[in-house]
């Protein structure tokens, strides 16, 4: 009996967690985006009165106030773009790479592995930072360059949306890789041989058995990357310029200078529908899909 | 006497410091169901994945109907490879896999055509928008097989062609196999373990051990006329005996008696084999045993195995195995454990060994 209990618990601590640190914040994030902003602290009044009996003091003007004004739509059109660029490339870096680690023989395999892990040692701040110092007009790079006569005067590296998607893309590869590599390892070689065995050339084998079988390792890699990049506030900070503003930025702002808190957190709350839902979708969809093809 | 259609020439292969072919040669005719036989590690799959193509040889020459193929990658070679694991496409239906070799050089009629003849010649016809998980072992070899025999190779090569089936299912396949073989007139190179598969499949097989070839004949041949000690152990039931010359016969110091040749020998101590069935079995009231080819022992072990009994039968400081084909149903024909019999053998039976 007491077993049975101990594992009801135990299945159930997931649930707890997820209440906890996930639905309750998002709760009180869609409570505060919802309250009218005054000069105060907090800057928001309750959204239950007691004063003269009870009323309920909620306005959706934040909402309105964020849709009507293209600077924050822009910002959060800019934030899909740059991870969708971001995604692409850590695709195309981290598939080769997540491949020939699954494909390699064991020893090299975990060194390679640690290799790739070995950045999360630490920390990110740091790493970040370390790009800086690296692309700046008087950085390594570009020393590099003008003793080499490529470039007569320093290159411009830093503070603009480049900057900003290789940082993302050299941090958030190993997202990237891993999962990809966890699924790959699992891939039967002898399909390899067997296509072209059949007559197809390794393009035509990558696109038709690697790619295909891959599918399920290339959506968890990309949601993996995909969906942090979106609200990502650090690299975009400190790698990034004033040629584009992006939503993380935008939502730090609202929130640290302007201090309007319901203004963020409709900011914040908007995004996390607008980004969960489709992802929802596509997750039932796409097990479906899994399901259909016995992937 | 082989006309040529698969020369092997010199092949040599290492991984490493480990040799795992030393100088192959073997010459294959066109239409012949040639087996590779030999226990793991003996360097038979590395033969037939170098045919492949997807091994290069550090040394020597594949040459397949006149041409030099041993620097071809796979898909260039006019030949296909049957995975023992079957390897068979997850993501696409029956249907694609057995269309994925064709699909590029056949209209979507031709593929259609083609896949219904040999889903017809496999009788796999209802099984064509399965998936893949859905077959049992035995289709999925079907489709396996009918997924290079779609392509109409020159030569088809076999990795173990029915070891991941059950042992009735496999007796079924290996006749459907040789009749197939023989509709098709495609040359067959297999790989196996399993001697008795090498046996009824092979119109010829070679025996291989640590990378060279030991025998190459057919199995009639290498069953009855082993050249090596190695070979007459891995085929079938051996009686193998350590003899010497002495005075006008050969003696064996194990078995305690004379043994008798129909021929001369060159040495003058060898290894003779005596199969278990060319042993014939009787009781020792019946007669006496002669000076030469024949002892007295006791039956130590008797298993009952239908058509044939099989007896081990100890004399002095040996146990020898004879299979005693079971004529009728009479027990008297059956010795009972602990019985002392007579066993004797024509002197032709006594095949001698080369080393």
């Amino acid at each position: 009996m007491k077993n049975k209990l101990f594992e009801k618990y135990f299945v159930f601590s997931p649930y707890f967690w997820l209440v906890l640190f996930f639905f309750i914040p998002l709760a009180i994030i869609f409570k505060i985006s919802i309250s009218v902003s005054e000069w105060g602290m907090p800057p928001y009044q309750d959204i239950f009165l007691f004063d003269n009996g009870f009323k309920i003091n909620t306005t959706f003007e934040n909402y309105v106030y964020i849709f009507s004004d293209y600077y924050y739509i822009g910002s959060f059109v800019n934030s899909l773009i740059l991870a969708l660029i971001s995604t692409f490339f850590c695709l195309l870096i981290g598939f080769p790479l997540a491949f020939y680690i699954a494909t390699s023989n064991i020893r090299l395999r975990n060194i390679l592995l640690v290799l790739v892990v070995i950045p999360f040692w630490s920390s990110f701040l740091l790493r970040v930072y370390a790009w800086k110092i690296i692309l700046q007009n008087n950085g390594i790079l570009n020393v590099i360059l003008l003793n080499l006569g490529i470039t007569s005067e320093p290159l411009q590296l830093l503070y603009n949306q480049y900057a900003v998607i290789m940082g993302i893309v050299y941090t958030y590869l190993p997202l990237m890789i891993l999962p990809l590599y966890g699924y790959l390892n699992k891939f039967d070689l002898n399909l390899i041989e067997a296509s072209k065995d059949l007559g197809l050339n390794r393009t035509k084998t990558f696109f038709k058995v690697i790619l295909p079988l891959s599918v399920p390792g290339i959506v968890a890699g990309s949601l993996l990357v995909f969906i942090p990049v979106v609200g990502e506030f650090i690299i975009p900070e400190m790698l990034g310029g004033s040629d584009r503003l992006y939503y993380g930025k935008i939502l730090w702002e609202e929130f640290f200078v302007n201090r309007n808190w319901p203004g963020a957190s409709a900011l914040a709350f908007s995004g996390i529908i607008i980004l969960v839902l489709p992802i929802v979708i596509f997750q039932i969809l796409y097990s479906r899909w899994s399901q259909k093809n016995e992937i | 006497m082989y006309n040529n259609f698969l020369v092997i020439e010199n092949i040599s292969k290492s991984f490493g410091d480990n040799k795992v072919l030393e100088n192959i040669n073997l010459n294959i005719s066109k239409s012949e169901f040639f087996g590779l036989l030999g226990s793991s590690g003996s360097g038979k799959t590395t033969l037939l994945r170098i045919l492949g193509g997807f091994e290069k040889p550090d040394t020597g020459r594949v040459i397949l109907d006149g041409m030099d193929i041993t620097n071809l990658e796979p898909f260039d070679r006019p030949l296909n490879y049957m995975f023992q694991s079957y390897a068979l496409f997850p993501h696409l239906n029956v249907f694609n896999n057995l269309a994925f070799g064709i699909k590029e050089n056949f209209t979507k009629k031709e593929i259609e055509i083609n896949v219904r003849n040999i889903s017809e010649l496999l009788s796999i016809e209802h099984l064509l928008n399965r998936r893949i998980k859905q077959l049992s072992g035995g289709e999925q070899q079907r489709v396996a097989l009918g997924r290079c025999l779609i392509k109409k190779p020159k030569l088809l090569l076999l990795d173990e062609p029915l070891a991941a089936l059950d042992k009735k299912l496999r007796s079924k396949t290996q006749l459907e196999l040789t009749t197939l073989q023989k509709k098709l007139k495609i040359t067959f190179v297999f790989v196996t373990h399993d001697q008795e598969e090498a046996m009824s499949l092979s119109d010829r097989m070679a025996i291989m051990k640590n990378g060279l070839i030991l025998e190459c004949s057919s199995p009639e041949d290498i069953y009855e006329n082993p050249k090596s000690l190695y070979t007459a152990n891995f085929i079938g039931i051996a009686n193998i005996i350590e003899i010497y010359k002495k005075g006008e016969n050969f003696y064996s110091d194990d078995l305690g008696i004379n043994f008798k040749l129909n021929k001369e020998l060159k040495n003058t101590k060898t290894n003779i084999l005596l199969r278990p069935e060319k042993i014939k079995i009787q009781s020792i009231n019946n007669l006496k045993t002669s000076s030469f080819n024949s002892f007295s022992g006791e039956i130590l072990e008797k298993s009952y195995l239908g058509s044939f009994t099989r007896y081990e039968i100890k004399i002095k400081n040996m146990i020898i195995s004879v299979l005693d084909q079971n004529f009728n149903s009479n027990s008297n024909y059956n010795f009972p454990k602990g019985e002392k019999v007579i066993c004797s053998w024509e002197s032709e039976s006594i095949k001698v060994l080369e080393d």
